[in-house]
């Protein structure tokens, strides 16, 4: 084309059908690499993961050298043991950072689409509202099991493999899956809800707020409950309470914060996530379906 | 084979009727859809794209039948909304990069066809800037790049030159004859301003209370009466007006002062200059008078309307 010819060419190349929804994943990813605060918040998440580490360092180097100067003196710690409690809890401490990179990449993520007239743009082309919601529901979803999950699952490999034996392979071999099984747990409805409150109201702000605002309240009212009519099974009521419940089932962890079965705790899960998966689809939905 | 074919396609809005069984036949070229707020164009657009499902009717586009096959049908059309757009978080780049890739190209020629479209429709120079800070004129010109950017062999516009200056206005009409000419490509430009349409379009579709109520070609409508003319004169307008009349003729005065006289059955131009040899009047324009769009326009609504 002659550089003085203002003017575009046909497109011979292909068009070749691909898993859309991937798309979305991947350019969801690439706006939130865009934002320093991201890039700070991921780095302070891994500020616990190092700790771990030099905690799993200190327990398979240092603590099985006997001639070690430090080992009695870090027999003395109780919380320097390395078992499933310890994964359990790296999990359950990392839920709060969990939240606020959920409202901070989530609570955006559609209202913003809508408020800029975007929904009409994509849905122009060959894009289906599954693809979008699904999209961006996997982004948020991998988001929350970089922080939680992987770099759990690379610490109990990393345990296995500066202690390797045969009974610890089999003591451990479980928890990768109960790590991913909790993160899940965090991650899911997290994100959903988080998803669904920016699908219905139209400002990021007022949709991270919102989110915040509904679990304290929740939290609160577990805990009211349970002091006030002296029952700890009224902690049920809180999600978060509930979540960690759900968790200490799934590492077989002792000492549950109240005694009701774990199906009701999974109930409760179940009806936010619906509850929540509904409202985005109903919202984005009638974006590309509008009459 | 047509591009898109509506059979008696009824939309309705809950209790709202927005189209009422139109039928239409879009074999190509460029269309304008024409009418007033709230006459059905927007609707129909968004019939096109698949976002309203007809209640009755069907419709077709590209001998596939929507909305069933909305993604096939999406892959071939590229659609610039009415409302504002922007992407506040990225470049109008990485925004067209994006809409490549949904339509299925792979990065390298989504990336090549946005630098290339961008350039196309004058923003060349801006395209890195974050979208957030472009001006109406530059948000108008990324909607259209992204409707082009992998290159649609039919193009929805809806009012395109929504929030534009007089100079901004002219080129994105000529932008969008430009893409018109090029073969294969059938755009269809809805707008209420019938100069847009007149500048850009072959043939013009009327809208009304969601109905057709006058389709055809600019040419054909605007096209020259037979026993109408248009006179201009020096003075004396209402004395000739009335001499006029006296002899048979229709007239009536148009808005620049220009008599538009219908001359009675069996008599031609020659009437006219007698009578105003007779009585004494300087004629100073003369033509066989047209139609205006504007007057067809106004006249499909009235009739409508049963004005």
């Amino acid at each position: 084309m002659p550089v003085y010819k203002r003017t575009y060419r046909n497109y011979d190349g292909a068009y070749v059908p691909r898993f859309r929804w991937w798309l979305v994943v991947k350019q969801e990813f690439r706006v939130l690499g865009k934002y320093r605060i991201f890039l700070a918040l991921m780095l302070v998440a891994q500020l616990h993961t190092l700790v771990r580490f030099l905690q799993i360092l200190a327990y398979d180097v240092i603590m099985q050298d006997p001639n070690n100067i430090l080992t009695p003196l870090l027999s003395q710690v109780d919380f320097i043991v390395v078992n499933q409690r310890m994964f359990y809890e790296y999990v359950q401490l990392q839920a709060p950072l969990l939240l606020v990179f959920m409202l901070y990449a989530g609570s955006g993520m559609i209202c913003n689409d809508f408020r800029n007239n975007l929904m009409e743009v994509y849905f122009s082309k060959p894009i289906r509202w599954r693809d979008y919601v699904a999209g961006k529901l996997l982004a948020l979803i991998l988001l929350g099991l970089s922080i939680t999950a992987l770099p759990a699952v690379i610490l109990v490999v990393l345990h296995n493999i500066l202690l390797p034996s045969w009974e610890l392979l089999q003591a451990s071999w479980w928890w990768p899956l109960s790590l991913l099984a909790f993160s899940l747990l965090l991650v899911v409805p997290c994100a959903l809800a988080t998803l669904a409150s920016s699908a219905l109201l139209r400002s990021q702000g007022f949709a991270a707020v919102s989110v915040f605002m509904v679990l304290s309240i929740n939290s609160s009212m577990g805990v009211i409950l349970a002091r006030l009519l002296y029952n700890r099974d009224y902690l049920l009521v809180s999600f978060p309470a509930t979540l960690y419940r759900l968790g200490q089932e799934l590492f077989d962890v002792p000492g549950y914060r109240f005694q009701s079965d774990w199906r009701w705790s999974m109930a409760f899960v179940a009806v936010v996530c619906v509850v929540s998966l509904a409202a985005i689809v109903r919202t984005v939905r009638r974006a590309e379906i509008a009459a | 084979m047509a591009v898109i074919t509506l059979d008696q396609v009824e939309v309705h809005y809950a209790d709202f009727h927005a189209l009422k069984g139109v039928t239409l036949e879009i074999g190509g070229g460029t269309v304008g859809l024409l009418g007033p707020n709230g006459a059905g164009k927007s609707t129909l657009m968004k019939t096109l794209l698949g976002f309203n499902r007809a209640s009755r009717g069907t419709l077709t586009m590209f001998g596939m039948s929507m909305p069933r096959q909305a993604l096939e049908v999406r892959q071939r059309l590229g659609y610039m909304p009415e409302r504002e757009v922007v992407s506040t978080t990225v470049s109008a780049v990485s925004f067209l990069c994006y809409c490549g890739e949904l339509f299925g190209m792979n990065r390298i020629d989504a990336l090549e066809r946005t630098h290339e479209v961008l350039n196309y429709v004058g923003l060349g120079e801006s395209r890195y800037r974050k979208m957030e800070t472009y001006s109406t004129g530059m948000l108008q010109r990324v909607k259209l790049a992204q409707a082009l950017v992998h290159d649609p062999e039919l193009l929805l516009l809806d009012e395109p030159t929504n929030g534009l200056d007089p100079d901004g206005r002219i080129e994105m009409l000529d932008v969008i004859k430009e893409v018109a000419a090029r073969r294969g490509v059938t755009v269809i430009l809805s707008s209420h301003l019938l100069p847009d349409v007149q500048h850009v379009c072959e043939r013009v579709i009327m809208m009304k209370g969601g109905m057709v109520v006058r389709d055809g070609k600019v040419s054909d409508l605007t096209a020259s009466l037979e026993a109408q003319y248009e006179l201009g004169l020096r003075e004396g307008v209402d004395t000739f007006q009335e001499v006029l009349r006296g002899k048979g003729c229709a007239v009536r005065v148009r808005h620049d002062g220009k008599l538009v006289v219908t001359v009675p059955e069996g008599a031609d131009e020659r009437l006219l200059f007698e009578s105003a040899l007779g009585s004494g009047h300087q004629i100073r324009h003369f033509a066989r008078a047209k139609h205006s769009l504007e007057e067809v326009f106004l006249d499909a609504l009235g009739a409508k309307m049963g004005v």
